[in-house]
Formats: structure tokens, sequence, C-alpha cells
């Protein structure tokens, strides 16, 4: 092939601006670590990243309503907690108090029981972050509302909230709430903590009714039924911790299956954008010592010319 | 027999001769960096011949032509690849707006607060795929918190950085799409520029070789190159006509016939800010199958074209949606019916400035009356995993990941051709530098061959000066 005057500085050129754009694409993916980084890099490997990127936030969420669930899980143990100390107590009660116990004896344990019934309610009327946690979804009003009549002694104790419960998601599709409902006498849907027909408990009547057979002295009854009540209660309460525990241990798993799925896809994320070092920095040192030949020749080559030997 | 003042007079036009060629020699040398420039030959023929007794008698050299070194295959090769060229960058232009447009980009150095690698543009919150979902997290940080006021504020926020994202997003493509239009008009005219240039040059040529007195080899450089302008504008045909003029078309509509320009470029709106390019005298579009014109056409009616498409159907997709599902709810006042997001498609998607005033409004109980209860959030949350027929049964982050790659993929093969055509025509051009560049080391040993030629001549004329001499001085 002829080569001209112009064929040496166009060819160079050319080979200088290809050399320089290799270096400078290997030199971002060194200085980055990544190999793909706009949607014209890899297609094909944006959109998995995208996709992957998108589920690991999905991932990083679940995780914070974990957080909540559990935080929500260890308010409502604290309260039941308390609750089965306050059923200890009433069943104590109602053991003790025997025919062989005086009136003035009766009276001081329903004086007593009062109390109890009074903390039971301050306990179920408990908060956490502002909401009532055993209202069902009205957490915006106390569950439980108390009547005492002149004396102080409580006449009733109601429920004002609902039988549903808020429930969110701890992965995809999978909807739990670690709120437990103060009293769902419907027959269905979650198990009231203190009064549920299907299991028979009805914790704040049952007390009302220890109270009123003790100031009343009637502990025939008290035997005969308070004490079977008191203990269906207790049983109720017992099924509630142990839901509980089972609830902090599901979340557990789930929390730790979810942090198992986030560093997969780390390593998905780091499989599809990130540049190997090592190979790219060979590459690099490469190319630079092309270019650097490149520049050599190329001005060796265009300084000479038939003209240094012309005299 | 020449006699010595037929000699004499051979010697002079010997001398011409000789000093032409170096005259055509430094002519090249002055050349050797103009573009478009091929290089010129003096063509020397041995002069008529007389007759004698003893047969034919040279009587010395002539210069019979200057000749151009071009090969028309390749000058018309060229043309059609730069066509080619030049439509792909254009498209490649016109997708990098696109991409640049849509700002989403991988970057694995910004780990934000989540821990996890996010997806971010330059300084952190621009893609349109980290909002999206940064909105659906939003949705379900309020379905694990109804009632709280905090996460209903962020919320709100996260929704209106999205929205915004949306408005800006539309308002690039959009602003792309002007300037493409822009760019396909100001084709045009330097089109029509190039076409009456042409015609100029062809009166010109055929002005100049008349008669057959030889070649215009410089103003058919100077048409050459004007060609090539015009074919990175617009693919061309050419046809050479017998008196030097080459007749110009486009889609087999002459332009340029002989000295005249039979019609112009004109751009047009074929509906929808749709712009196309037409013949003055025509009113339907021309096909034109390469040069930028084909290029920017393609980019912005293709993929880029797709693209604003698909972000406007996801952008109302989501509004009607969310809204959909936000209507049923209750707000914590009880508050019903009100939509999520105001608005009907990118460009003017909005947060529900009601609730943008009140994020106690946000309905996500659904039931009335009770603020804890969450169902209308979760399924908001929800909405993030649901193939949604609108979307070609592809969740919202599926389908905008599907829109992203798709536009990378436009410009990635836009990329790859580039880099092939480009070889292409490299090879080309060095092909057609071998042919008509000009050499400097074959100009200067030509320069030599010359001075050498004239110097023996100018011996010649004092040697014949001497004999005529000697031949005067015989009648002393």
């Amino acid at each position: 092939m002829r080569v001209t005057a112009n064929t040496f500085p166009n060819s160079l050129l050319s080979q200088l601006t290809s050399l320089n754009q290799r270096q400078n694409r290997l030199q971002s993916q060194a200085a980055t670590g990544q190999r793909v980084r706009l949607p014209e890099d890899d297609p094909v490997a944006m959109r998995r990243v995208l996709d992957l990127q998108a589920e690991s936030k999905t991932v990083a969420q679940y995780e914070r309503n974990i957080a909540r669930h559990e935080e929500l899980a260890n308010a409502s143990f604290g309260v039941i907690k308390g609750l089965k100390q306050v059923s200890d107590r009433a069943r104590e009660i109602s053991i003790s108090a025997d025919n062989l116990k005086s009136p003035t004896e009766l009276k001081l344990y329903a004086k007593e029981l009062t109390e109890l019934i009074k903390q039971a309610v301050q306990a179920a009327n408990s908060k956490n972050r502002g909401d009532y946690i055993f209202a069902g979804t009205k957490i915006d009003q106390p569950p439980y509302v108390m009547t005492t009549d002149a004396e102080g002694t409580v006449t009733g104790v109601s429920y004002q909230g609902n039988t549903s419960l808020a429930e969110s998601e701890i992965a995809s599709g999978i909807t739990i709430t670690t709120q437990a409902l103060g009293e769902n006498n419907s027959g269905s849907g979650p198990r009231g903590l203190l009064a549920d027909n299907r299991s028979g408990a009805d914790f704040f009547n049952h007390l009302i009714a220890l109270q009123d057979h003790l100031l009343s002295g009637d502990t025939a009854s008290i035997e005969a039924t308070d004490r079977e009540n008191l203990g269906k209660d207790e049983d109720n309460l017992l099924y509630h911790i142990g839901s509980n525990g089972a609830l902090q241990s599901r979340l557990e798993t789930t929390k730790a299956l979810g942090g198992q799925r986030s560093d997969t896809l780390e390593a998905l994320v780091s499989q599809e954008t990130d540049a190997d070092l090592a190979e790219t920095l060979v590459r690099l040192n490469q190319t630079q010592t092309a270019y650097e030949a490149a520049l050599q020749s190329g001005g060796k080559i265009l300084s000479s010319s038939l003209l240094d030997y012309l005299r | 027999m020449l006699g010595l003042f037929g000699t004499l007079s051979m010697a002079n036009r010997a001398l011409q001769t000789q000093r032409q060629g170096s005259e055509i020699a430094g002519q090249n040398l002055a050349n050797v960096n103009t573009p478009g420039y091929s290089r010129q030959r003096v063509n020397i023929a041995t002069s008529i011949y007389i007759s004698t007794q003893i047969g034919p008698q040279g009587t010395g050299a002539d210069v019979v032509s200057i000749q151009q070194i071009r090969d028309a295959l390749l000058d018309r090769h060229i043309g059609a690849e730069i066509s080619v060229r030049s439509a792909l960058e254009s498209e490649q232009r016109g997708l990098q707006f696109g991409q640049a447009a849509l700002g989403q980009l991988i970057d694995r150095q910004a780990t934000g607060a989540e821990g996890a690698a996010a997806a971010s543009g330059v300084g952190g919150q621009h893609g349109l795929a980290e909002q999206l979902s940064d909105l659906f997290n939003a949705f379900q940080s309020v379905s694990s918190n109804p009632t709280s006021t905090s996460e209903r504020q962020v919320l709100i926020i996260k929704a209106q950085s999205l929205a915004t994202q949306f408005n800006q997003v539309a308002d690039r493509l959009g602003d792309v799409r002007t300037s493409l239009n822009e760019s396909l008009s100001s084709d045009a005219e330097q089109a029509n520029i190039a076409l009456e240039d042409i015609a100029k040059l062809n009166e010109q040529i055929v002005t100049a070789e008349i008669g057959g007195s030889g070649r215009a080899n410089d103003l058919r450089d100077i048409r050459q190159q004007r060609i090539e302008d015009l074919a990175k504008l617009a693919k061309v045909d050419t046809v050479a006509n017998p008196n030097g003029s080459v007749d110009i078309s486009v889609d087999g509509t002459t332009l340029v016939s002989g000295i005249n320009v039979l019609d112009t470029l004109q751009t047009y709106d074929a509906g929808g800010g749709q712009f196309l390019v037409r013949t003055s005298t025509s009113g339907t579009p021309l096909n034109i199958t390469g040069g930028s014109i084909k290029g920017t056409i393609d980019a912005r009616d293709g993929e880029l074209s797709a693209l604003q498409a698909e972000v406007e159907t996801l952008a109302a997709t989501l509004i009607t949606e969310v809204n959909a599902v936000h209507a049923s709810g209750y707000g914590l006042a009880g508050t019903t019916g009100e939509s999520f997001f105001s608005g009907t498609g990118s460009a003017d998607i909005a947060v529900n400035a009601i609730l943008v005033a009140d994020p106690g409004r946000i309905q996500a109980s659904g039931v009335s009356g009770a603020v804890g209860d969450n169902s209308v959030a979760v399924a908001l949350a929800q909405l993030a995993e649901k193939k949604v027929g609108a979307l070609g049964n592809q969740t919202f982050l599926e389908n905008y990941g599907q829109s992203v790659a798709k536009l990378g993929q436009g410009l990635n093969n836009s990329d790859a051709q580039l880099a092939n055509q480009q070889i292409v025509e490299n090879m080309l051009l060095r092909q057609r530098d071998s042919v008509s560049g000009v050499s400097l080391d074959e100009e200067m040993t030509d320069l030599i061959k010359y001075q050498r030629a004239f110097e023996a001549n100018a011996r010649m004329v004092s040697t014949i000066d001497e004999m005529l001499q000697t031949v005067v001085n015989l009648g002393r």
C-alpha cells in the first residue's frame, strides 16, 4: 500500500484516540470498582441490578417492620406478665378465702382484689408510642372503662376496643401482628387476651365476681365457680404468653432469613456490576504501555522525512 | 530534420515541461494538508513527430494534461459509508441524551442509611427506580405504624420526590425531543446550502471544462468535499454527467440537476411534534436512509419515544392504582375519598395538596373509626409486588427496569455499530489516502527529478547556442 504524508498522522491519531478511550474506560472502572454504571454499559445486568437493589431495599424495609413488631411484642409481653401476676394473686386469694376466714379477713381480701382489678385495668390500658396496645384497631382510645360505686368498689369493666388487629408484612406477602386483642367474644378471629368465649376467659368479670363474693362472704360460690373461672383466665393468659414467645422467635427467624437474603443480594449485585480489579489493572497497564509505545514510535516517524537528507 | 533552431525550440519546450512538472510538485506540496485535496500529476508525452527521409523523428516532450489521481468508486463508497456513520452517530447522540434525561445509574459507593447497596443518581436521589422503591417502603412504614405522624410525613416526602422526579424526567425527555427536532431543521438548512453550493460548483466546472480543455481538478475536489458534507446530513445518490456536472437525488427525488437546484429540503410537523423532512414542492415525507437526519429521526421515533411513552404509562398507572386503593381508606380523623396523587401523567403528577397540608389525612385505615387499622396501607405497600395489566403484567419496578434496559440496549447497539462503522470508514479513508494523498517523499523526489531534467535541458540550450555560434562564425 502506498503510504502518504497524512497516512501516518491519521492512523496515529485514530490509534491514540482508541487507546485513550480504553484507558479512560479502564481507569474509571478501576476508580469506581464498577463494570456497569450506565444502562449502555450492560443493559441486561443493569436491569437485573435494578431488580436486585429494589429487593434489597424491600428486605431492609421488612427488617424495619420486624423491629417494630418486636418492639410491640416486647411491650405486650411486659403487660401480659403484669396481668399474670394479678391473676396469680387473685387465685391465691380465691384459695385462701375459705369458710375458715372471718368476714373481716374476707373484706380485707375484697379490698385487695379491688386494687388488683384497678391495677389490671391500668395494665390493660397500657400504651406503646401513644397507641393503646389491647384496643384492637381502635388504638386511639383506652380499651377498658371501669365503673366504681361510692365506696370505690369496682362495679364493672367494659371493653370498648374492637375485635380486629392490624397486620403488616414481615416478608413478601406474609403479614403478622404481634398485638394482642383485649377481648373477643365473637367466637372467631384472634383470641382475646382477657376475655374470650372460646376459652371461657372473662378476667375482669371473674375478678369482680370474686370481689363481690368476698364482700358478701359467699365462700361457697368462690369455691364452686370463682376458682375454676380464674383457672380459665390463667390458662388464657398462659396461652398468650406462649404465643407471644412463639411470635418473637418467628420474628427472629424471619429477620435472620432477611439478613441472609440481603447478603446474597449484595453478592449478586457485586457479581453483576463489580469490576475484577486485578484484571482491570493489568489491562490498564497494558493499555498504558501501548499508548506510550504509540507516542514514542509515532513521534520518531513523524519527525523524520526525506527533507532531513536533502541538501 | 529539426535543424538547430528546431532543436533550440525543442529544448525550450522541454524546459517548460520540466518547470510545469516542478510546479505541480509544488502544488501538491502546498496542499499536503488540504482536506479533500487529491494529488495531481503532470502527464508528459512525446510531441508530435515529423516525417523525415530516415523515418519519423521526435520533437521533444509536452505536458498533455494535469491529471487528478482519484478513484470514483472509492469516492462513492466513502459517501455511502459517511451517511451510515453519521446516522449512527446522531442516533447514539440522541439516545445518550435520553440516558442522561433518565439519570439512572448504578452507584455502588452510595450505600445509604439502609446499609444495602442503593441505586442512585449523582448526589444520591435521582433515579426513578430508587424513588419508586422508597415510596412503597414508606407505605410499609406507615402500615407498621399507622398512627405515627412522622412516618406519614416521611411518606409524603418520598412521594413528593418521586413525583418531582417523574416531572423532571418528563420535562427532560420533552426537551430532548424538542432539541432533536431543532437539529433536524438545522440539518435540513445545511443540506440546502450544500445543494446550492454543489449546483454552483457544477456550473463552474462545466464552464471551466467546456471545449475539453482539461479537467477542473481543484473545483472537483471542493465539490466532492461538499457532496460528502451533504452525505453526512442525508444519504444522497449521485450521477455524473458527461459535461462534468453531478446530479444529486435523495430517495429518488432529484434535487440538483446540472447547474440547477430543482428542489430543497424542508422540515414540517407531521403531527404531535413529530418533525419529518420533505422536499419543498411535495407533501409526502422523504424516506432518508442515511445521514444525521435519519439517525435523529430514528432515535426520536424509536427508543426515545418508546421511553417517553413508557414513563408516561408508568406514571399514569401508578396514579390510578395508588388512588384506587387509597380512596377507599380513612384518615386519622375519619376523612375518606381523597386521592393520593393528583394529576394524570408523568408531567403533572403531584401529591394531593390536602394530604401534604395534613399528613393525618393519608387514608391508611380500612375501617372507619379504627385508626389502628392499616389494611389500606398494607394494600398500598403490596402494590409494589402487583403485576399490573397496563404494564404488561409486570410490577412497577420490573416495568421501569425493562424500559431502562431497552434504552440501554439501544444505546449499546448503536455504540457497537458505530465502532464497527468507524473501522469500515477508516479503512476506506486510508485506501483513499493511499490513492489520492500527497506523499512528501514522492513529491521531493519528483522535484529533484524535474530539477535535474531542467538543468539538463538548460545545458541543451547552451549547447545548441554554442553550435549556432560555431555556424555563424563559419562565414567569417
